[in-house]
C-alpha cells in the first residue's frame, strides 16, 4: 500500500506490527478461522502478511477477503494492533488489483437498493425476493446466497414519515435543545418503524430531532474494498453534518455500524483527518451511548414501567468496536423487572454483506451457531440487538423475533409508535 | 452506573473483581484485550525459586522482607485467596489440587520439571513422584509441542518416558491447527474415541499418558476421563505456549463467577489516564472510537501487569512508567542499573523489581511515603518488591494481592 505522507493512520498501522508477538490470542478468538479453512486466522493475514506487503509488487494472498471484518481480533489484542484495519486496507488493495464483482458492487450499494426496492411497490420487490425460484436464478447468476436473510422492503420510507410530521420545537416558549439523527439505510428503507422510535425517545426526552440529508454511511462499501465509493459517501455526509458538528449538536445513530463510521471506520481506514471530519467523528453517538450520557448528567427521563421480562442480549461486534461497554444493558437496567442476559457469542456472522454471499454463506451460518444455539436454549421468543444486519441473521438463525433495545426502552417509556 | 473499576484482565484483576462482586459492588472491569490468562500454563505458583515448600517461603518473606507483596498482605490473606480461588474451580466443575504444604513437579513441552504449588486436576497424573512408565503423545499438526524431544529430556532425567505421534481424524482434519482448535475437537466425543483407540494401541507398558494441554474447553473432566476409559492409562495434560487452553478456562469460569455476582467485563478497553484531587482518584479515561471514554469512579483497582503485561513501560531512555493512572514507579536510579553483568545472574536483574509501592492496604505510595490516591488499590505484577519471574510466585502473587485487594477496597479486610 501505498504511504503518502499525511496519511498517519497507514504509518501508525505499519507501526503496530511490531507490537504483534505472535501470542495468537486473537486466532484463538476468531470467529471465522474457527470454522472454516478459507481464512487461515488475524494473525497470518494480519500482521505476518502485512511484512509481504508492498507497494510494487501484487498482494500476497487471497485470503483476506473471507475476513468478515467483525474486529473481534482488536477487541482481544493485548497488545494493540491493528488487525482489523489491516486487513480492511488489503482487502481495498486486492480489489484495487483485480477488480470488485458485479455482486459486490450491488449488495455494497445499500441506498440505491433501498431507494428501488422501498415505496409503494414494496410488497411486489419483497414477493420476488422472497419467490425461491428466482432467489435460485439470482443465486447462479449474481453469487448471492438464495437462503441468506434479506430484509423486508418497507412501504414507505421513515423520512417521507418523518417530512410529514409536525413537531413541537420549543417547551414552554423556550426553544429545545436539538440533535441530529442519523438513520442510516435500514431505519429509512426497510425497519421505518426504528426510526420512529427513536425519534419518540429523543422527543420524550426535550429534544427537537433533525434530519439533514444524509446518504449511506459506506460502511458496505469499505468492508467490500471499494474505497473510493466510500469516500465519496463520508465526504457528502461530512458535508451535510459537520454544520451541525461544529455547532456541538450531537449526531445520533440506532444502527451501531453507522455510527461506528462515522466515528472511526471512515475516517481510519480512508485516511480523512480533516477538521471536519474530526468535528462529525468527535459528536456522534450510538443512541444508548447518548442516552446513557444523559442519565450520567441527571438528564434521563426515568418514567419507566416495569416490564417482566428476561431476554437475552447480543451486543453486536460493530457496537463492541466503539469500545464504549455496554450502554444498552447500563440504561436498560433502569426499566424494573427488565432482565437482560449478554449471549457472550463472539459475533452472529453475518458481518454485513459478508453473509450474503453464495460462497460465504455457511461460514457465516456456522459462525452464528453458537449465538442460535444460546438465544435457543434461552426458551425467550424475543432477542436484543443494536445492529439491523445482526437481527435479520438472529431472526433467520435461531427463528426468533429480533428487536432493537430501543423498543424496549419505548415499551417501558408507554410510547406508541 | 457503575464506580468501581478494575483495570486489568489477568488472575489479579479477576480475582479483584470477584471479590468486589461479591462485595455487591458491581465491578466493572476494563482491559486493553484477553487477559494473561492466555498466556500462562494454568498453574497457581506461589513459590518455586528453591526447595523451600511454599508454606515456608511465604512464612520465611513475611518476617524478612516486608515489601514483597506476600508481607505487605501477610500469609492469612494469602491462604484466604488460594481457599477462595479453589472453591471458585471446584463450583465450576475443575477442580484444582495441590497445596501449601508442597509443590508437585510437572513436565514442561519441553520436558523440563516445573514447580507448581495448585494445579488443575487435568494435570494431576503428570507429577513426577507418581513413578511409572510415561507416554507423551501429540500431534505433528500441533506446533511447538515435540512428544519425542519431551520424552528425551524427561528420559534424561531419569523418567521413562517414550514420544510419539498421533493421526488426526480424517473426519476432523484441517489445514490449520491451534491449540484451541484442538481443544474444540477433543470437546466431541467421536474425537476422543478416535485418540483414545490410538492411544490404548500405542501405550505399551506406560501407566500414564502426557498430551498437550488442549483437552476440551466445554468439560475437560469429561474429556480426560474418557480419554482414560479408552486408553486404559492415566492421562494428564502438559501446558503448551500461548493461546493456554488451561488459561482460557480459567477466564471463562471467573467471567461467568463475576458477571454472576453482578459485575460486567469490558474487554478491547485500555485506560490511558486518571484524574483525582485531595487523594483521591475521580475519574478515569479509556481509549474507544472517536471520543475516549469517561469513567467517573469511587474505588479502582489497578492489575495491568508489570512490564510483560504492558501495566509498566520501559523506553531505551530509561524512562519507568505506569501505563494507566501514571503512578510513581520505584525503579533502579538509571538504565545502567537495570540489568546484572549476567544474563542468568543468581540475584536476578533489578529492573524486574520495579512496581508501584504501597502501604500494607496496597494503596499507592509516592516517593514521599504518603498515599496518592485513597481509593485505589494495586494488585499482581504491577506492584515493586518481587521478581516473581525468578520467584516463580507470579500467579500466586496475581490471586493472593487480587484478592486482598478487592476485599480491602470493598472495606471487608483491613
Amino acid at each position: 500500500m501505498t504511504i503518502i505522507p499525511e496519511d498517519h493512520i497507514e504509518l501508525s498501522l505499519e507501526q503496530s506490527l511490531d507490537r504483534c508477538i505472535k501470542c495468537n490470542i486473537c486466532t484463538a478468538a476468531c470467529p471465522v478461522s474457527a470454522v472454516t479453512d478459507m481464512f487461515p486466522g488475524p494473525k497470518y493475514v494480519g500482521p505476518q502478511a502485512q511484512r509481504f506487503r508492498h507497494e510494487r509488487q501484487p498482494s500476497p494472498d487471497e485470503a483476506v477477503d473471507y475476513c468478515s471484518g467483525c474486529r473481534v481480533c482488536n477487541e482481544v489484542c493485548p497488545t494493540g494492533v491493528r488487525i482489523a484495519e489491516l486487513n480492511a486496507r488489503a482487502r481495498a488493495r486486492l480489489a484495487a488489483e483485480r477488480g470488485i464483482p458485479l455482486r459486490n458492487r450491488l449488495i455494497s450499494r445499500s441506498g440505491l437498493v433501498g431507494r428501488l426496492g422501498a415505496g409503494p411497490h414494496a410488497p411486489l420487490a419483497n414477493a420476488l425476493l422472497g419467490f425461491k425460484p428466482l432467489r435460485t436464478v439470482i443465486e447462479r447468476t449474481l453469487g448471492i446466497a438464495r437462503e441468506a436473510p434479506l430484509p423486508s422492503f418497507s412501504r414507505y420510507t421513515f423520512r417521507s414519515w418523518f417530512r410529514r410530521r409536525r413537531a413541537a420545537r420549543a417547551i414552554n416558549g423556550k426553544p429545545k435543545r436539538q440533535v441530529v439523527y442519523f438513520h442510516g439505510c435500514s431505519a429509512n428503507y426497510y425497519e421505518p418503524w426504528i426510526g420512529k422510535t427513536v425519534v419518540a425517545v429523543l422527543e420524550h426526552n426535550g429534544f427537537e430531532v433533525l434530519l439533514p440529508r444524509q446518504r449511506c454511511c459506506g460502511l458496505p462499501l469499505l468492508s467490500n474494498g471499494d474505497f473510493t465509493a466510500a469516500r465519496r459517501a463520508h465526504e457528502d455526509n461530512v458535508a451535510s453534518l459537520a454544520p451541525y458538528a461544529l455547532r456541538n449538536i450531537p449526531i445520533v445513530g440506532a444502527s451501531t455500524s453507522c455510527t461506528l463510521t462515522l466515528k472511526e471506520e471512515a475516517p481510519e481506514l480512508l485516511g480523512m483527518q480533516s477538521d471536519t471530519v474530526r468535528a462529525v467523528a468527535h459528536q456522534t453517538y450510538d443512541i444508548f451511548e447518548f442516552l446513557r450520557m444523559l442519565h450520567e448528567r441527571g438528564e434521563l427521563r426515568t418514567d419507566f414501567r416495569p416490564i417482566e421480562r428476561t431476554l437475552p442480549y447480543h451486543p453486536p461486534c460493530q457496537l463492541r468496536a466503539h469500545r464504549i461497554g455496554r450502554p444498552a444493558l447500563d440504561v436498560l437496567e433502569l426499566v424494573p423487572g427488565l432482565r437482560l442476559i449478554e449471549t457472550h457469542a463472539s459475533c452472529c456472522g453475518i458481518a454485513g454483506t459478508y453473509g450474503l454471499k453464495v460462497e460465504k454463506y455457511q461460514i457465516s451460518m456456522d459462525v452464528g451457531a453458537p449465538l442460535f444455539e444460546t438465544i435457543r436454549r434461552s426458551g425467550a421468543d424475543v432477542a436484543l440487538c443494536d445492529s439491523e444486519t445482526c437481527r435479520w441473521q438472529i431472526s433467520h438463525g435461531a427463528s426468533v423475533t429480533a428487536r432493537h433495545p430501543i423498543e424496549m426502552l419505548a415499551e417501558a417509556y408507554g410510547l406508541v409508535t | 452506573m457503575r464506580t468501581t473499576i478494575v483495570i486489568g484482565a489477568g488472575l489479579s484483576g479477576l480475582m479483584g473483581a470477584l471479590a468486589l462482586a461479591e462485595a455487591g459492588l458491581h465491578p466493572l472491569l476494563l482491559a486493553k484485550g484477553q487477559g494473561a490468562t492466555h498466556w500462562t500454563a494454568g498453574t497457581i505458583d506461589v513459590w518455586g525459586a528453591d526447595a523451600r515448600s511454599p508454606y515456608a517461603a511465604l512464612r520465611a518473606i513475611s518476617e524478612t522482607r516486608p515489601h514483597h507483596p506476600y508481607a505487605l498482605i501477610g500469609v492469612p490473606a494469602v491462604e484466604e485467596a488460594i481457599a477462595r480461588f479453589r472453591a471458585l474451580t471446584e463450583m465450576a466443575r475443575y477442580p484444582y489440587v495441590g497445596g501449601l504444604e508442597c509443590n508437585v513437579l510437572l513436565p514442561t513441552a519441553a520436558g523440563a520439571l516445573r514447580p507448581a504449588a495448585l494445579l488443575p486436576v487435568t494435570m494431576a497424573a503428570g507429577d513426577v513422584r507418581l513413578g511409572g512408565k510415561v507416554l507423551i503423545a501429540g500431534f505433528r499438526e500441533l506446533r511447538d509441542f515435540y512428544p519425542p524431544f519431551i520424552a528425551a529430556n524427561l528420559a534424561a532425567q531419569g523418567i521413562a518416558a517414550r514420544g510419539t505421534y498421533l493421526t488426526v481424524p480424517s473426519a476432523f482434519r484441517r489445514r490449520e491447527y491451534t491449540t484451541v482448535i484442538f481443544a474444540r475437537m477433543f470437546d466431541d466425543p467421536a474425537f476422543r474415541s478416535d485418540i483414545g483407540r490410538q492411544l490404548r494401541a500405542q501405550r505399551g507398558d506406560a501407566t500414564r499418558i502426557g498430551l498437550p494441554a488442549v483437552l476440551g474447553l466445554r468439560d475437560p473432566l469429561e474429556a480426560v476421563a474418557h480419554l482414560q476409559n479408552e486408553s486404559g492409562a492415566q492421562v494428564f495434560e502438559i501446558p503448551t505456549l500461548p493461546p493456554s487452553v488451561p488459561g482460557m478456562r480459567l477466564f471463562a469460569l471467573f467471567q461467568n463467577a463475576i458477571e454472576q455476582a453482578g459485575g460486567r467485563l469490558q474487554i478491547g478497553s485500555d485506560v490511558i489516564r486518571g484524574e483525582g484531587q485531595s487523594h483521591r482518584l475521580t475519574s478515569i479515561w479509556s481509549e474507544a472510537a472517536a471520543r475516549q471514554q469517561e469513567h467517573r469512579i469511587e474505588r479502582v483497582l489497578l492489575a495491568t501487569g508489570g512490564i510483560a503485561g504492558g501495566g509498566i513501560r520501559t523506553d531505551h531512555a530509561g524512562i519507568v512508567r505506569e501505563t494507566a493512572l501514571d503512578l510513581p514507579v520505584r525503579t533502579p536510579a538509571n538504565r545502567a542499573g537495570w540489568f546484572a553483568p549476567r544474563f542468568l545472574d543468581p540475584q536476578g536483574h533489578a529492573i524486574y523489581t520495579a512496581g508501584v509501592v504501597t502501604d500494607a492496604r496496597l494503596r499507592p505510595l509516592g516517593a514521599d511515603g504518603k498515599v496518592v490516591y485513597e481509593n485505589v488499590a494495586v494488585a499482581g505484577a504491577t506492584l515493586a518488591g518481587a521478581d516473581t519471574v525468578r520467584e516463580r510466585s507470579r500467579s500466586g502473587v496475581a490471586i493472593a494481592t487480587g484478592w486482598a485487594a478487592g476485599r480491602m477496597l470493598a472495606g471487608l479486610m483491613s
